[in-house]
């Protein structure tokens, strides 16, 4: 049944809820607890260690790393589909393992190669 | 002559506990009666046994102790006891708060400083309670230009988060886990992959250069890391035939996984580390680099609930450790079995039970001082580097070990058809 299935995940709802039962109260709490001074505009800057902020918070940031973002989506997909593979493994049969090697030796090799890429343009 | 004031003199001082009586009376007439009635009208009484726990049967109960273990007994297997007290959020919190006294006593102690010393009597055993009461009572501030709801949501996210996967946790036999499910360990990780994208929101939010520095490399941390963390538990589960993580710890009653699986241990521990963002790659939280990282703008107590749940998470990868590799709860019985010789009533202590959370505690906490060792002993790694272990050497061991563990199922030195059968 799917409902009953979708029913075993609750409790973790109920251990999120818990989490929020513990946070929200304590922030409340300080709310209500902690001294509130008078308003001062330099206190309320973004932090740069003493320094009055220069630009934007939210600038612009070069992020070089989408080669190995590319081979992230999809090496991670990869390892769950290894995991349906390993919690079969003892209930099929033996000669399945082969076409298993294969994908994995296909896998590595597109991977070394993509490393190999990567790690000759220089990219971290 | 000394002359009390009127206010001060003995009558007024009876009259005004006449006063705190009356007013209580007309209270609990008015209110507390109604609301009796109300919930003894509208509300199923629970069955205790076989009997209906009626109000004459709970006083009678409380007279004498030993008849109150079967109202012990309906509580501690009732959901709401698993998810608030013993195997998740309090558990894990007191857990998460020993860990905070005992990293700083321990790192301590390794650098040859004293540590906490003065809060308390006994080596600054209530530093713990002074800093809560710090953080509690300091003012909270907003940077300006912050989006509001998100700085202010993302840290009770992170301590919701890291508690829904302290809820996925075995910690005794007999089903004493919050969420038993079938496909346990995947969701673990489903659920881990969460920290990430919170550090990422709240650096986004707190508008400020640091946080989003810091939010940026935890994301890139995640990216190396995730992979050789998610394969490096694939060696367990081809043995174990199973990802229900019970199963899994039921299913080393013979032998524990390090012994066949010690390379993806290894890469458990190194990615848990910096899953953790602990310190040879905390990187996202470089104190000496980029202030504090993505959590630079934390002031009181959002800084304290982030810090709440990155103990809690830690208890959760040593857990998830221990579980995987080093035999869960499985240990020599050291508990007798009845601790009142020739008592023949109704028993609450199960010495299995018992038994079982004594060692996955004991083994919790011994992985959980592995965590905090290299805190003492290691500098931090370079970023390039950091992403360099990820990539290129931790994806090859953990393809090694699970190799080897192929080799030694089909060469028949391992059981096929599962431990379990």
């Amino acid at each position: 049944m799917p409902g009953e299935y979708a029913s075993q995940f609750t409790p973790i709802m109920y251990m999120l809820g818990m989490g929020f039962l513990a946070g929200v109260p304590a922030l409340i709490l300080s709310k209500i607890l902690a001294p509130r001074k008078s308003y001062n505009p330099v206190k309320f800057l973004p932090m740069e260690c003493g320094q009055m902020p220069v630009g934007e918070g939210r600038s612009h940031f070069m992020m070089q790393y989408y080669a190995y973002i590319l081979m992230f989506v999809v090496f991670d997909v990869m390892s769950i589909f290894l995991y349906a593979w390993g919690t079969s493994l003892l209930s099929i049969p033996k000669s399945a393992t082969l076409p298993m090697i294969g994908f994995l030796g296909i896998m590595f090799a597109a991977m070394g190669y993509a490393l190999y890429l990567s790690g000759k343009k220089g990219i971290w | 002559m000394v002359t009390v004031p009127k206010k001060f003199g003995f009558g007024s001082f009876v009259s005004s506990i006449l006063w705190l009586v009356f007013w209580i009376v007309v209270i609990v007439t008015l209110v507390g009666l109604p609301l009796i009635f109300i919930i003894l009208f509208y509300v199923p009484l629970p069955y205790i046994g076989d009997e209906v726990l009626t109000p004459y049967l709970f006083f009678s109960m409380m007279v004498d102790p030993t008849r109150t273990i079967p109202i012990i007994k309906f509580l501690i297997h009732t959901d709401i006891f698993r998810v608030m007290v013993f195997p998740g959020f309090g558990y894990a919190a007191i857990i998460a708060a020993v860990t905070i006294f005992v990293e700083r006593k321990f790192l301590a102690k390794m650098q040859l400083r004293v540590g906490p010393y003065y809060v308390g009597r006994w080596e600054g055993i209530l530093q713990l309670m002074a800093d809560g009461l710090k953080l509690i009572s300091k003012e909270i501030i907003v940077p300006s230009g912050a989006d509001k709801l998100l700085f202010w949501l993302a840290p009770v996210l992170f301590v919701a988060t890291a508690a829904a996967v302290t809820a996925l946790i075995p910690v005794a036999p007999g089903g004493w886990v919050v969420a038993d499910i079938d496909v346990g360990l995947i969701a673990v990780f489903a659920i881990l992959g969460f920290f990430p994208l919170i550090a990422l929101l709240f650096s986004w939010a707190s508008n400020s250069k640091y946080p989003f520095i810091g939010g940026l490399r935890a994301l890139h941390q995640m990216v190396a890391f995730e992979i050789p963390f998610i394969l490096s538990a694939l060696s367990v589960v081809l043995v174990a035939g199973t990802l229900n993580l019970t199963e899994i710890v039921e299913s080393q009653y013979l032998y524990w996984f390090i012994i066949i699986a010690p390379i993806s241990a290894f890469v458990f521990y190194i990615s848990s580390l910096a899953e953790l963002e602990r310190i040879p790659f905390d990187l996202p939280e470089a104190e000496s680099e980029i202030v504090a990282g993505w959590i630079t703008e934390t002031s009181g107590m959002l800084y304290g609930l982030i810090q709440l749940g990155t103990y809690l998470k830690l208890y959760a990868l040593a857990a998830l450790f221990v579980i995987l590799f080093l035999g869960g709860w499985t240990g020599p019985q050291i508990f007798p079995e009845e601790i009142i010789p020739g008592y023949t009533g109704e028993k609450i202590y199960n010495h299995i039970v018992i038994n079982g959370i004594f060692w996955f505690t004991l083994k919790t906490f011994g992985m959980i001082i592995l965590f905090l060792l290299p805190r003492g002993i290691s500098p931090r790694i370079r970023i390039d580097i950091l992403l360099h272990t990820g990539w290129y050497k931790l994806i090859v061991l953990c393809f090694i070990n699970i190799f080897a563990v192929l080799t030694l199922i089909y060469g028949g030195i391992i059981p096929t058809g599962g431990i379990l059968q």
